[in-house]
């Protein structure tokens, strides 16, 4: 069931790609494991970087959230130096009706957005309040550093 | 009267090295199973007498028989050997019969010159006392079930043998007292104690992956309405009676009848100081008795007429029916068939409790099973003995001892037995089995235990071990899902039992129920991963080509839910039940209800309420608002079982991280206590489990809130509050 559910998302995804993203295995025997990446949002200090993610689909899929984590390093209050993202439709709020297209447009969006009120790494929360400028700057320059195509 | 005695063996080698054997309670087979090591030449003379302990203090009784032997007639000492000695037991001196074999076995290690030669004296078969002509193995059942008249005796005589032991601090002293046992002399404060003293708080001689804190909290695990570590009865007694004079202490017999020790003439005796005509036995039982009828009638209400309550010599409360002149040991109050409709009873974990005590298969078997374990292998040695043992030998009095230490088991040693014993046998790395995705400490069968090819002798004997607890009253440090319980119980296991077991797949499956699956592509399929290997599993013949359709989506999240928990682990629960009903029976323990299984098993931890309220969280709600603080007061003034209830109604479970709340974790991680305000002032309090909040209504009474906040926790039947 995991696997035709999988195959059929795929299918979705090269079909219709979500804007900005793209994702598909990461090698081609293993179904469960793809790579997706984003690109940064224009309107965020992420823009023009490109972001790599794994996803690892666990036997239950989809009654199961999907595992997703960022490979390439970026600054951001919910996002940990591992890679680890906080955001709940991949923990409580999952439901089997999402797909990864849904969760890779909802990682975009908290880029732009991001919820600094339940954080991940509450130092960048903090200074993402007090010193918006700051923060921005930091992000922009590991966008350079560690998200640039070249 | 005859009574049995409670031998003890000393050995000497020419009159010197005297090495004393502890002393074996109640019995004509002692078996000493200790080693010694004496050094010995060939012309060495070897006496090894019986003593029986209780009669010992008294000049010229006391003595079971001697045996010599020289060590040549045995042993050539140029060449290693062993040897194992049979040999009829003899009187010394005077004419008086002795009867009974000894049996030692004799190591020798030629060291150096001098040649060592441990001895162990192994089960000495019969060592029977004297005036008796008829010790035979058939009459020992006989002679064993008679209760014994005499207090044990206890004594602090300073000993003959003086030995200094390096490893203690300065200023002390060991010591051996007559009977062989060792205590601990401190010459700094003149006082001595049973307990050895400790160099530093780390030199606590037990290993060190059991912290303190984990032990303490085991040790003080009570059950609800029992004083911490102390019968009932003698709580009773205690609040009839008031506290002992000064220097005397109360104790109890391996039977758990209580005698008194009077430290300042070094006395004992049955009766209790405290009674006014202490020469009167049926005194003391007189004014139990009456503290036990006044405490039961307060709960369970008058006796029926013509009915009377009496203790046994034992201590121990029995009926008698002067209407049909019969004796009983079943409360006649108390209902003879729990019917699980009865409200009244429901709750009431207490009554439950005693009708499940006072059940013939719950009544320890006369006689005692030692059990002996090495502290570094104790999953191994522990499941030989307890395998190895047959059921009737387990259900007697349990005696655990720890290879090399002193200890006797007067219920401390099997306390912290079953808390080393629970710690090895639930462990995550034994692949048996694995924390729920919940949270970190509620356990669950591994699916994948078959890891281990002898698997389901494990989980017999976690099985006959959970027992063994349960009948001989002792706590295991371990926690259960809530399904696990209700699975002992065999009760249905139902889609909110999913909750405690993986919050996720539970939510999940609600959404399938609360959504339309038309075309979501969903079979009656389960996937398992099997060490990388995915395997698809038909939850129904034909699954893989089944639909899941809006008609039949129940009977699918149905069969999910009892593949998910039940059927994967089928042949591991089947085995763990069948070691747990050889000593409980399944009629018995279905009295109880999943939450009140959990404290049978796990008993019930001291809450730190002052550690509770600071490790709490609040959403919509300060600290300092009314119902929070009348929240806090009602919790406050409730029984340690409601408490429990409380935290089991909150976070699935009474256990309490062994760092405090502060390390509570929930589905996602950790997550403190949490009250958030919700709903309306006329509802019920609700939780989720998974965050471990409740949902406190704004009430604007305390009583409303004292009422509706019992009505909650007494009245959760599974998670049903979502």
């Amino acid at each position: 069931m995991a696997l035709k559910r999988i195959t059929k998302e795929l299918a979705e995804i090269s079909r219709d790609p979500p804007s900005s993203c793209s994702a598909g295995p990461a090698n081609g025997s293993d179904m469960f494991h793809w790579q997706a990446t984003i690109m940064g949002p224009s309107d965020s200090p992420y823009a023009s970087g490109v972001f790599f993610l794994s996803i690892h689909f666990p036997t239950d899929y989809p009654f199961k959230p999907p595992k997703i984590n960022f490979t390439t390093r970026i600054y951001h209050p919910n996002i940990n130096h591992n890679g680890s993202i906080c955001l709940d439709i991949l923990k409580d709020q999952w439901s089997p009706a999402l797909t990864i297209s849904k969760v890779l447009l909802s990682i975009s969006s908290m880029l732009t957005d991001p919820n600094p009120d339940d954080p991940l790494v509450p130092e960048i929360a903090h200074i993402y309040k007090s010193d918006r400028a700051k923060y921005e700057s930091t992000a922009k320059e590991w966008t350079r550093k560690y998200a640039s195509k070249s | 009267m005859f009574r049995l005695p409670d031998p003890f063996a000393v050995m000497t080698v020419d009159g010197e090295q005297t090495h004393t054997t502890s002393v074996m309670k109640r019995t004509l087979t002692p078996y000493w199973n200790e080693s010694f090591i004496i050094n010995a030449r060939s012309s060495s003379v070897v006496a090894i007498q019986v003593f029986d302990q209780k009669k010992f203090k008294k000049k010229g009784q006391g003595f079971l028989g001697v045996i010599n032997f020289q060590i040549g007639q045995h042993l050539n000492l140029s060449v290693p050997g062993e040897k194992t000695i049979h040999q009829e037991l003899k009187n010394s001196n005077s004419a008086e019969p002795v009867q009974g074999r000894l049996i030692v076995q004799l190591d020798m290690n030629i060291n150096s010159n001098q040649p060592s030669v441990p001895t162990r004296i192994q089960p000495a078969a019969q060592a029977g006392p004297p005036q008796r002509q008829d010790v035979q193995q058939a009459a020992r059942t006989d002679v064993s079930t008679r209760p014994s008249q005499a207090p044990p005796s206890v004594s602090a005589t300073p000993a003959q043998t003086q030995q200094f032991d390096e490893s203690l601090p300065q200023g002390w002293e060991q010591r051996v007292d007559h009977s062989g046992r060792i205590y601990y002399v401190d010459h700094t404060k003149r006082q001595t104690t049973w307990r050895r003293p400790t160099l530093g708080s780390s030199a606590n001689g037990y290993p060190a992956n059991v912290s303190e804190a984990q032990r303490r909290q085991h040790q003080n695990r009570r059950l609800p309405g029992s004083d911490a570590n102390s019968g009932t009865e003698s709580t009773l007694v205690n609040s009839t009676l008031g506290a002992l004079p000064s220097g005397w202490e109360q104790r109890h017999t391996p039977e758990g009848r209580p005698y008194f020790v009077n430290h300042l003439a070094r006395t004992t005796t049955w009766e209790d100081p405290r009674v006014r005509n202490p020469s009167s036995v049926s005194g003391a039982r007189a004014a139990a008795i009456a503290g036990i009828a006044n405490q039961t009638a307060a709960q369970l209400g008058p006796m029926p007429s013509g009915w009377e309550m009496r203790l046994t010599n034992q201590g121990r409360v029995y009926f008698v029916d002067h209407n049909t002149k019969t004796t009983t040991w079943d409360d006649p109050r108390l209902p003879s068939n729990l019917d699980q409709n009865v409200p009244q009873y429901k709750r009431d974990f207490r009554r439950k409790y005693i009708y499940f005590r006072s059940q013939m298969a719950m009544r320890p078997l006369p006689g005692q099973c030692h059990v002996k374990v090495r502290r570094n292998e104790i999953f191994g040695d522990a499941f030989n003995s307890i395998m190895r043992l047959p059921v009737t030998e387990l259900k007697k009095r349990l005696m655990i001892k720890f290879d090399g230490e002193d200890g006797l088991d007067y219920g401390g040693v099997s306390r912290e037995f079953f808390l080393l014993v629970s710690h090895d046998m639930f462990n995550p790395e034994y692949c048996l089995f694995q924390y729920s995705a919940h949270d970190e400490y509620t356990l669950q069968i591994n699916p994948h235990s078959d890891v281990n090819p002898e698997h389901l002798n494990y989980f017999r004997f976690i099985g006959r071990t959970l027992g063994l607890a349960i009948f001989h009253r002792r706590f295991l440090d371990a926690f259960f899902t809530t399904s696990f319980y209700k699975m002992i119980l065999k009760k249905p296991i139902t889609l909110e039992d999913m909750q405690g077991v993986d919050a996720e797949m539970y939510n999940s499956l609600k959404w399938v129920l609360d959504n339309d699956v038309t075309d979501m592509g969903f079979t009656f399929t389960v996937e398992d991963d099997h060490f990388g290997e995915r395997d698809e599993i038909e939850l129904k013949e034909g699954g893989k080509d089944i639909e899941v359709t809006e008609e039949n989506k129940q009977e699918f999240v149905d069969l999910k839910v009892r593949y998910l928990i039940c059927d994967r682990v089928k042949e591991q629960f089947d085995a763990f039940l069948s070691g747990f009903h050889e000593l409980i029976l399944p009629d018995l323990i279905q009295v109880f209800d999943e939450r009140e299984l959990e404290l049978l098993i796990g008993g019930l931890a001291d809450i730190d309420m002052d550690d509770w309220k600071k490790h709490t969280d609040y959403r919509g709600y300060t600290e300092s608002d009314q119902v929070v603080q009348w929240f806090w007061k009602c919790v406050k003034e409730m029984d340690a079982e409601h408490q429990a209830r409380l935290l089991q109604f909150t976070t699935g479970t009474s256990r309490i991280p062994v760092n405090g709340f502060k390390d509570l974790q929930g589905s996602d991680g950790p997550r403190r206590f949490t009250i958030e305000k919700s709903g309306d002032t006329v509802a019920l309090p609700k939780s989720h489990t998974c965050f471990n909040r409740i949902d406190l209504p704004p009430y604007t009474e305390y009583d409303t809130l004292k009422n509706k906040l019992t009505l909650a926790i007494e009245n959760t039947v599974g998670f049903g509050q979502e």
